[in-house]
């Protein structure tokens, strides 16, 4: 299954590969990314991940992690 | 060194921030190693209140301020080099991750400039660690010390606790700064489960006719031993444990039907298999708890509580999630239930399957041994265990009166865990009576702090099963791998009383039942360190079982 998740966080160092090293963890495998940091030191992602474990429930794995502000699933056009 | 100018102009260096700040935590024991990156910390720790202890191993320091904090429910801190020095810290920092404990891993780095060119004892111990910390830091600059310090520590204590490292590069510990105002907004208010989620929470419980509480660690982490009983008083609901929330609820109730899961009492297995609804207060559905996890509690509706957000639904699928603190929940939930037929049956089954201390034979017998134990050592005690068929007789026959009295490595399962725990827990609760139950395999992993007993006189009491096996992995080759037996063999251990005695240790040991009473008592009567060692029979087994992969309700049972 495709889930596409944006995740914003503040922009410290490792958060990036946190957010990946966790969505890759939790048995996701990422197919795209994109992500900028902006004049606000916030970081935007935009992850499109391949797994068929919950996605909601790795929205919730990464809302925990310290920098993460926001990780929302959209779900895949 | 001490530059008192400087320092009186507001300047210090950073690792000298990091002393100030650790103080200003409150912080009042770390266990730590030197090496050559970290000696600016070791330089500022001579001017320092900080008592440092010294343990002979990395993993060991890790492993004492995990025993520490949970003892103290306090921060536990630890401090190691770069290098292989961090890299030692690491088991210790997963056990701590894995069994949600406050701790601060301090690790030293090659200066900033040389960070990247595989200088020397650099490893990248901020990615090594990723996987197994709550949260990390590389401190990149002088002034930002203190500030990293407090935010680290507010970030280990905070709603679910874990592990958080620093990483300092040498020449960050070295250069003069004045310190950057700290600010304290980072860490978000527990959340609150929504009242409607509440309310229907409370009609599921009404409704039940055989509910059960499934209780988890977190219960402990979180403090909320009194609020889990005043509930169980409120509901008389029925209850099991996790190896972790031993001792949560009154040890001598016939309600309180013990430790589910591979090894747990068969009262609480058919419990859980039987319940109609269940409600789990910080626990998170382990394997080892569940058995095969789709014929777990098939006919139960699920309740789950816990302070993470993330740990509700991720194993099994739940009728209601609460997430938040586990105090104000259960309050909220407290309800007096009519369900005496079901209390009825659960107080049968305890009765049925009280553990028996009345094997045959004149071998010593470990679970009366243990049961005897704990029972002298009474209220004061606490009990650190290894990992092996020892930590599970110490989970089924121990007395165990609070959580915090028990520490065991519940998640990573380290071998190695016991001494330093104890060791860090004595530190913490000097006046306990701190006992460490460990096996022949487990002790060779952190045998060198038997040192760290002597050295600083800390009156940790150790009673060595020696099976003189590798024990829990010869009774899995028994049971599932038709008796191959695979390096599991330690018939030519050492001496361990004449080794114990090498360290300065008094040490003892027995091999007969009947030696066991005066045992006991020399144990409890010496005011310092000491080993016993306990001959056992080399083929006894933990039972009962619940055969790995296989339902909770298919116990095995061959102990008669
Ligand atoms: C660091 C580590 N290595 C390996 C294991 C796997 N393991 C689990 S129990 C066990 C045997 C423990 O032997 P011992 O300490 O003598 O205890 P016993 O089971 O005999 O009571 C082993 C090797 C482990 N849990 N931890």
């Amino acid at each position: 299954m495709i889930h596409r998740l944006e995740v914003t966080l503040q922009d410290a160092e490792g958060a990036m590969l946190r957010v990946l090293g966790t969505a890759e963890r939790r048995g996701f495998r990422v197919r795209a990314l994109h992500a900028v940091v902006g004049a606000d030191a916030l970081c935007r992602m935009e992850l499109t991940l391949e797994g068929s474990r919950d996605a909601e429930l790795l929205g919730r794995q990464l809302a925990r992690l310290h920098e993460v502000r926001t990780a929302t699933v959209r779900v895949a056009p | 060194m001490a530059d008192t100018g400087a320092i009186e102009a507001g300047l210090r260096s950073g690792a000298q921030w990091l002393v100030a700040a650790l103080e200003a935590e409150d912080v009042d024991t770390i266990f730590g190693y030197p090496g050559g990156a970290i000696m600016p910390v070791y330089d500022a720790l001579v001017d320092s209140r900080l008592r440092h202890i010294l343990v002979r191993h990395e993993q060991a320091a890790a492993l004492a301020a995990d025993g520490y904090a949970r003892a103290s429910g306090r921060i536990g801190v630890c401090l190691a080099t770069s290098g292989p020095g961090a890299t030692n810290l690491l088991t210790g920092i997963a056990n701590a991750y894995l069994d949600s404990v406050p701790l601060l891993a301090i690790t030293g780095q090659v200066a900033s400039g040389l960070m990247g060119t595989d200088a020397f004892q650099e490893v990248d111990i901020f990615g090594m660690s990723l996987p197994v910390v709550k949260h990390s830091f590389i401190v990149r600059r002088a002034e930002d010390v203190a500030a990293v310090v407090h935010e680290a520590c507010a970030i280990a204590r905070s709603g679910r606790p874990g592990p958080v490292l620093i990483d300092l590069p040498k020449d960050v510990a070295q250069s003069r700064a004045p310190a950057r105002p700290v600010q304290h907004d980072a860490i978000p208010a527990p959340v609150k489960p929504a009242a409607a989620a509440l309310a229907a929470a409370g009609m599921l419980l009404a409704r039940s006719a055989r509910p059960l509480l499934y209780i988890g660690g977190g219960v402990g982490i979180a403090r909320a031993e009194m609020a889990l009983r005043d509930f169980v008083s409120c509901t008389g609901m029925p209850s099991v444990c996790t190896l972790k929330a031993l001792g949560a609820v009154n040890a001598a109730s016939p309600y309180n039907l013990g430790m589910l899961g591979m090894h747990g009492s068969p009262a609480a297995n058919h419990a859980v298999q039987s319940c109609d609804l269940l409600i789990v207060v910080g626990a998170r559905f382990d394997d080892r708890a569940t058995g095969k996890l789709d014929t777990f509690a098939p006919g139960a509706r699920v309740i789950h509580i816990d302070v993470d957000a993330a740990e509700i639904g991720k194993l099994r699928s739940v009728d209601i999630g609460l997430a938040g603190a586990l105090p104000w929940i259960l309050a909220e939930l407290a309800q007096p239930l009519q369900i005496e037929p079901w209390r009825v049956h659960c107080a049968a089954l305890h009765d049925l399957y009280r553990s028996r201390y009345d094997a045959p034979g004149t071998d010593i017998y470990a679970p009366a041994l243990l049961r005897d134990l704990s029972l002298a050592a009474g209220e004061r005690a606490i009990v650190s265990c290894d990992v092996g068929q020892h930590q599970m007789w110490v989970a089924q026959h121990w007395q165990i009166e609070a959580i915090h009295a028990h520490l065991t490595s519940g998640g990573l399962g380290a071998m190695g865990y016991g001494v330093p725990a104890a060791l860090g827990a004595q530190l913490a609760q000097p006046q306990a009576c701190v006992i460490c139950v460990t096996g022949d395999g487990s002790i060779m992993m952190n045998i060198q702090e038997l040192a760290t007993l002597r050295r600083y006189a800390i009156p940790v009491k150790i009673v060595l099963l020696d099976n003189a096996c590798l024990g829990m992995v010869r009774q899995w080759q028994e049971l599932f791998f038709a008796e191959r037996y695979s390096e599991v063999d330690l018939s030519d251990n050492p001496d361990f009383v004449a080794l114990a005695r090498a360290f300065g240790l008094e040490a003892f040991g027995i091999e007969r039942r009947e030696q066991v009473p005066d045992a006991i008592r020399r144990l409890l009567e010496t005011p310092g360190p000491v080993l016993c060692h306990v001959r056992i029979d080399p083929r006894a087994n933990v039972w009962p079982l619940v055969p790995p992969g296989k339902s909770n309700g298919e116990m095995m049972d061959t102990a008669a």
